[in-house]
């Protein structure tokens, strides 16, 4: 019977020692993701009960800083002046960040990953050229991107030669484009990591499938919408939550972009740099703490309920 | 000869004693072991020519203390945020750098030790100093809670070839004279006059020469009072004028602005708008001159650009220092040690080499201003020390918070500006009321 067979195998030798192999093998990843995630987690959670401001000892505040931190969201629903509500500009900021950077970056990683995997002539020099970016450090790039983005830099050249009326906006002091410019710079840097992950994805397709279908007279664009796509579904899901989590969690860009103030009228502030704010320059651990869960429990609903709606095949 | 027993016995237990003896005499003669004292110090190490100096004076120090391990342990990134998480976690060096604007909190929470606690002479250490360089690190017990190990101060440079087409020999010296002549030198020689960042230092120190008072930002009335004086609001509409007619109007009349942002000329910062001679005039301070040596070789002090002290005004003439302090860990366990090493390195022998030979920045040790060594130029800003009403050290102001306040004032400063741009103007009481309420957000 299957069910004993099942049950002689968990108590068999040879499973004992596969799951202590098992076991050692994860540990040090399990450890390091207790010590530096969970654990990190909960000690935030703890905190952000506390008014504390390091170096005294920590005061039990109750609620306080998680109806600090919605207050912050409603007044500045409501209009208040930007100065008031870093916790709100940074949320504002970081959905729009998100609208322009997931969907733009997911289809362009695509349409290279479609490039790299077809046969075309120089496909190769063309992937290790555009995957070149992936593996530059965020940080170099922002700082080599703020001179592009000065008023007599290289993007406003560029856009001057094609449309001579562009004039010379301050990207980076345009409380406007300071957010497009930071969603240039991460679809240029990111978007051919997610196509690394597309071109495995389509690697993996079964040729004969897509030979069945080019016999059956289907065009280069039908075998792709028809047959690619819905067999890297899993992997645009994936790519997609991915990409939304980490637009979510951006930094490095709007702190050297926008600067650790935020920029003008706190246009390129990002959720995670008024935490940042909140906790160093403010020194206010447990107000930055309940940000931080209220924003995790704000990103963590909408991924779950993507999940459940499109994961089926991720999962 | 049979030996008995007890003989064996007796010639055994003298063997032990004479051994013993022998033993307990030869180590008791022996010098004792030096005990060793280790004492962890962090600073933000400000590249490798400085760390390589520390670890050069530490040398020295240990040479001369051989019972005192000095363990350096340089920061180089987020300092603050290092030393701040450092103190719950019970790993917060014996000594470490307190930037000025981080004395006030450091201080009030009870993070340093009080040097009038380990140094008996106390009043012959502090008269060694420069004394308004101390004055942000005495707490309200009157106590003293740091050594500056050196300091910066703010100046305005001037470039000698714009002055002299101008028909000028030096800067004007008072704020009025020296805004109303900005457009006249911008004639004359074809340039932007002044290139400045926009923020706090530049307007804390107008309006201190326009008669404002010391900014006391500890409590909100004490906000709402010092942005209700004349004084400040005279200094705002200037400060913020200029900008509109020196650059917004400027620029709309097809004119070279008389007033310019760093990124406005292509620069990060004043001093390489003042190098790359896009501007005549810059308040920078004296990190500027190992700058412009090093960057604009050709572009030489004396020759091409010289040093005045800032404007002044009916309040009298105020400039700012910068200044840092090596303290020491309240809950160290060797705070003589550590007093000791710290005292070496902000002392006359740590700064000769580790200030006065590098040219960074000044000694704060009043006896060194008159260092054979000293760089020109710094002896320059320290000869005009003395035209000076006050000099006010960094952030020029009273508050815990003062880190977070500087940044949230440069901020709305820096969006007025912004939105000049587009609006060709601005109000100033919309702008003092945002300053006030932005201060206070920030702060309480």
């Amino acid at each position: 019977m299957p069910h004993l067979n099942k049950k002689r195998f968990f108590s068999s030798k040879k499973y004992r020692r596969e799951f202590l192999e098992g076991m050692f093998l994860i540990s040090i990843a399990v450890l390091v993701n207790f010590v530096f995630g969970y654990f990190a987690f909960a000690y935030a959670f703890y905190l952000s009960f506390f008014r504390w401001d390091y170096i005294t000892e920590p005061l039990f505040s109750g609620l306080d800083n998680y109806l600090k931190a919605i207050d912050e969201l409603v007044k500045g629903f409501f209009g208040a002046k930007w100065y008031e509500v870093p916790f709100f500009m940074g949320l504002r900021n970081i959905l729009l960040y998100t609208i322009i950077v997931v969907p733009i970056q997911t289809i362009l990683a695509m349409a290279l990953a479609a490039i790299a995997s077809s046969r075309i002539r120089g496909s190769s020099v063309f992937t290790t050229s555009y995957l070149l970016p992936g593996f530059t450090c965020s940080v170099i790039i922002a700082l080599i991107f703020i001179y592009f983005f000065s008023q007599r830099g290289f993007i406003n050249y560029i856009l001057n030669s094609i449309y001579p009326d562009f004039g010379y906006p301050d990207w980076l002091y345009s409380k406007i484009l300071i957010i497009p410019a930071m969603a240039i710079v991460a679809i240029w840097g990111t978007s051919s990591n997610f196509a690394i992950l597309f071109i495995a994805a389509m690697q993996a397709i079964p040729r004969d499938v897509l030979e069945q279908a080019r016999l059956d007279g289907a065009g280069p664009v039908r075998r792709f919408i028809h047959i690619i796509l819905p067999l890297i579904k899993p992997t645009i899901i994936y790519a997609v939550i991915v990409g939304t989590v980490g637009a979510l969690q951006m930094f490095d860009l709007s702190f050297v972009m926008a600067g650790p103030q935020g920029g003008v009228e706190y246009s390129g502030m990002t959720v995670v740099l008024d935490i940042y704010r909140t906790a160093f320059a403010q020194l206010d651990p447990g107000y930055a703490s309940a940000k931080a869960i209220v924003f995790f429990a704000l990103m963590y609903i909408p991924t779950v309920l993507f999940l459940k709606k499109y994961g089926g095949g991720f999962r | 000869m049979v030996l008995s027993t007890r003989v064996i016995l007796g010639v055994i237990a003298v063997i032990i004693v004479v051994v013993a003896v022998a033993v307990v005499l030869y180590y008791g003669m022996q010098p004792k072991p030096i005990e060793t004292v280790v004492i962890r110090f962090s600073g933000w190490g400000a590249g490798e020519t400085e760390v390589k100096n520390y670890e050069k004076v530490i040398s020295e120090f240990q040479k001369q203390y051989p019972n005192i391990v000095i363990k350096y342990e340089p920061i180089p990134m987020m300092f603050h945020e290092n030393i701040l998480a450092a103190f719950p976690a019970g790993t917060a060096p014996d000594v470490f750098y307190v930037d000025s604007s981080w004395a006030a909190i450091f201080v009030s929470k009870g993070v340093l030790k009080a040097l009038d606690d380990v140094e008996p002479n106390i009043a012959a250490v502090k008269n060694k100093y420069f004394d308004f360089l101390l004055q942000p690190f005495y707490g309200p017990d009157g106590k003293l809670y740091g050594l500056p190990k050196d300091w910066s101060i703010l100046f305005l440079a001037y470039n000698k070839e714009c002055l002299s087409r101008a028909g000028l020999n030096a800067p004007p010296t008072d704020w009025s004279s020296f805004i109303g002549g900005l457009e006249a030198i911008t004639d004359a020689a074809g340039k932007p006059a002044l290139v400045d960042h926009y923020h706090w230092r530049t307007f804390v120190a107008m309006a201190l020469a326009y008669g404002a008072p010391y900014p006391d930002f500890s409590t909100p009335d004490g906000v709402r009072s010092w942005f209700n004086r004349e004084a400040v609001k005279t200094a705002l509409k200037n400060y913020m004028d200029l900008y509109l007619n020196g650059y917004v109007k400027r620029l709309d009349a097809g004119k070279t602005p008389y007033v310019v942002l760093p990124r406005d000329v292509d620069s990060g910062w004043g001093g390489e708008a003042f190098g790359k001679q896009a501007a005549c005039f810059t308040l920078e301070g004296s990190w500027m001159i190992p700058f412009i040596r090093d960057q604009f070789p050709n572009f030489k002090y004396g020759q091409h650009w010289d040093i005045a002290p800032l404007p002044g005004g009916p309040g009298g003439k105020y400039t700012l220092a910068f200044t840092v302090i090596l303290g020491i860990n309240s809950k160290t366990k060797h705070p003589e040690e550590a007093y000791r090493f710290a005292s070496y390195v902000t002392g006359k022998e740590g700064q000769e080499f580790l200030v006065v030979q590098l040219g960074h920045t000044l000694p704060s040790i009043r006896e060194l201003a008159t260092s054979p060594n000293l760089w020109p130029e710094h002896r320059k800003t320290l000869d005009q020390l003395t035209l000076y009403s006050n000099v006010y050290v960094w952030p020029t102001m009273k508050s815990e918070k003062a880190g977070a306040v500087i940044s949230t004032i440069d901020s709305v400063i820096q969006s007025y500006i912004a939105s000049m741009k587009e609006t060709k103007t601005y109000d100033l009481s919309s702008l003092i009321n945002d300053l006030v309420n932005s201060i206070i957000s920030a702060s309480f």
